[in-house]
């Protein structure tokens, strides 16, 4: 592999771990975030119980979201330097926008509502679930319309050798934004639905305690991902329109992004057809069947994996273009790049990433595993399951 | 409107160094402050808090980076290229500690994890300090930086040690200290970054992005401040000393 390929991969390799994570953050946080609202107004506790239960799972997911996201944001300047020496004017708006008007809050208040639990009034502590979810979609509306730019660099002109700002409407209503980003939404919601419905199938199959907690998270997990496919597959195809007049031959001129579109849309109708064909309709004995539950669990990865190939269609299609039709990616690569620089920093972050990445998922399959009764996350005080150990350990020297 | 941007990026470089200092200092500090398991956990639960509300601040330093002064963002990033990749490395290995500690039992599991963020810490540390230090020179990386990169992490150090003893008063230190003295660690912690930013202002002001485009980004980011501050006030707020006592354990 030359320098301008490894570069590629590099950005491929973190770019779609990061993705993995944001998408179940994205669909994940709503959830959390009404289950809460639920238990907070309606005197519900199962519903505050599962707030904190799949608020764990949505926390731990969320570690991995942050530190791969941190590579993101300085891997622009490392590796492809000409992109924002070109195009920064315009490129770098809405990047700016995105860390200061909304990772800055999501960041703080989701530390607020981590560690708030029991100290913050309930509604105060409330309202630190409801400005987390917000910013993370400000976030996404941010970050698809920087993507946006790329594919159909709206409202720059080039001038003197480098791209100037000169209508910021037409960036943020740029149609390669206003179609793709519903899609990523809906795409969110069926990650979250399904996995919410799979570990609720996972611990309704093995007849475990607490039947109650998780009938009820298997339906709202399938009404979600019903919501979340039909937004889903209607964005998908409203999609094509603009596509086709922006990047004509986007799917047809590149192998690797019509592969990609293929596989993703036969991963999409798969899931659509299980989602609203089968568990939408028996919702109501879903809980007590447990011969289907293993077809829940095993729909767990079909969302992620359709997730990394929609990108690969999104990403590959640009090809050779870094920004459409103005800059190729092998002239927005730093100048000086040498193999070295970037095999060191591309082993570097996917060894340490890809570790983490899996310990991650562990972890998020213990908490399912252990169940809502072991959670840390709000846990009462005076009651947290990490006394319990210490003590034991305590006793045994 | 430059000079208003460069007043933010520099406000959040050096609330970066001031805040995420203590973070990083306390991480350094782990093993000595907390020779036990036990009082490991008493270290990382005190700036457990504030740490997801510290490093959001350089997020946001790099944003204003690319977004203000697209044109130096390449330059500076790609001049530092090993020290950027060890800084990011050190930070993911650090944040990883804090946030797996304890999500499973085991003191081998925990004590591992706590190794993981006192090494990231150090990483963090050295990494500035070179950087800083290959900023001053023109970007040229030079051994010298390993003096730098001591000289920032006995500040951090000497910051997370105030940090705790005015959080965790006669606690994990044995010391008190007032906000006053935090006041002044945070000072120390930032005046390496202060004095090159001072030094950086012309050349980093000659690289500002054209005016239709800091336009843009006050409208979009200047309503949102008095919430971005009013969270990190209520961060202070809530967690501050003596506010509430310890009765949970940390979710860090």
């Amino acid at each position: 592999m030359d320098v301008l390929d490894l570069a590629r991969t590099q950005f491929a390799v973190t770019g779609s771990l990061h993705f993995l994570f944001v998408v179940l953050t994205l669909g994940l946080a709503p959830l959390v975030a009404i289950m809460q609202t639920i238990g907070t107004f309606r005197d519900r506790p199962t519903m505050m119980r599962m707030a904190r239960f799949w608020g764990q799972v949505y926390v731990i997911n969320y570690a991995l979201g942050i530190v791969t996201g941190l590579v993101m944001e300085f891997q622009f300047g490392l590796n492809w330097s000409g992109l924002s020496h070109y195009a920064g004017d315009v490129f770098g708006a809405p990047l700016a926008i995105e860390t200061l008007g909304a990772f800055f809050l999501e960041s703080t208040f989701l530390g607020l509502w981590i560690f708030g639990w029991h100290r913050l009034p309930p509604k105060l502590h409330l309202a630190c679930i409801w400005i987390v979810t917000l910013t993370a979609y400000a976030s996404a509306f941010w970050i698809m319309a920087a993507n946006a730019f790329l594919q159909n660099p709206a409202g720059a002109v080039d001038r003197g050798g480098h791209l100037e700002l000169v209508d910021s409407t037409a960036l943020f209503t740029n149609p390669l934004l206003t179609m793709a980003l519903p899609h990523v939404v809906g795409a969110a919601l069926i990650t979250g639905g399904t996995v919410v419905m799979g570990a609720s199938a996972y611990r309704l199959f093995r007849r475990t305690s607490e039947q109650q907690f998780f009938t009820t998270s298997l339906r709202l997990g399938v009404v979600v991902a019903a919501i979340g496919v039909v937004v889903t597959v209607a964005f998908g195809f409203a999609q094509f329109g603009p596509v086709g007049e922006y990047q004509p031959g986007k799917f047809d001129d590149n192998p690797l992004a019509g592969a990609g579109l293929g596989f993703m849309i036969l991963i999409g109708e798969l899931i659509q057809f299980v989602v609203l064909f089968f568990l939408l309709p028996v919702i109501y004995w879903l809980p007590r069947w447990r011969w289907a539950h293993p077809i829940v669990m095993l729909m767990i990865p079909l969302p992620f994996i359709a997730a990394i190939l929609g990108w690969l269609a999104r990403e590959a299609g640009r090809q050779p273009w870094m920004v459409h039709g103005k800059l190729t990616v092998a002239d927005a690569m730093s100048p000086g790049l040498t193999p070295g620089m970037v095999t060191t920093s591309l082993i570097a972050f996917t060894a340490v990433l890809g570790l983490l990445a899996v310990t991650d998922y562990a972890l998020i399959a213990r908490t399912v595993r252990r169940g809502p009764a072991a959670v840390s996350l709000g846990a009462a005080p005076g009651s947290g399951p990490d006394a319990a150990p210490d003590r034991a350990a305590a006793l045994s020297l | 409107m430059d000079i208003l941007w460069f007043g933010v990026f520099a406000v959040l470089l050096l609330g970066y160094f001031a805040l995420e200092g203590f973070d990083i200092g306390l991480g350094m500090l782990l093993p000595v402050l907390g020779r036990s398991q036990e009082g490991r956990d008493r270290v990382v639960a005190a700036m457990a808090p504030y740490i997801l509300a510290n490093e959001v601040w350089l997020v946001a330093v790099a944003g204003v980076l690319f977004g203000v002064y697209p044109r130096a963002e390449g330059e500076v990033l790609f001049g530092l290229y090993p020290l950027v990749v060890s800084l990011l490395v050190s930070w993911i290995v650090r944040d990883a500690g804090l946030w797996f500690r304890r999500r499973a039992d085991g003191r081998a599991w925990r004590a591992g994890w706590d190794g993981a963020i006192c090494l990231g810490s150090y990483g963090l540390a050295f990494s500035w300090g070179a950087a800083l230090v290959a900023l001053a020179n023109g970007m040229s990386i030079t051994p010298l930086g390993l003096a730098g990169g001591a000289a920032i992490a006995a500040a951090f150090a000497f910051h997370g040690w105030t940090f705790a003893s005015w959080r965790l008063p006669g606690g994990v230190t044995g010391a008190r200290r007032s906000g006053r003295a935090l006041l002044v660690s945070a000072c120390v912690a930032a005046a390496p970054a202060a004095a090159l930013l001072a030094g950086a202002a012309p050349w980093l002001l000659g690289h500002t992005a054209p005016a239709d485009t800091l336009n843009v980004l006050s409208l979009m980011i200047l309503p949102f401040t008095p919430i971005m501050l009013g969270g990190q006030v209520w961060v202070w707020r809530t967690f501050g000393p003596g506010r509430a006592p310890e009765r949970t354990p940390s979710f860090f």
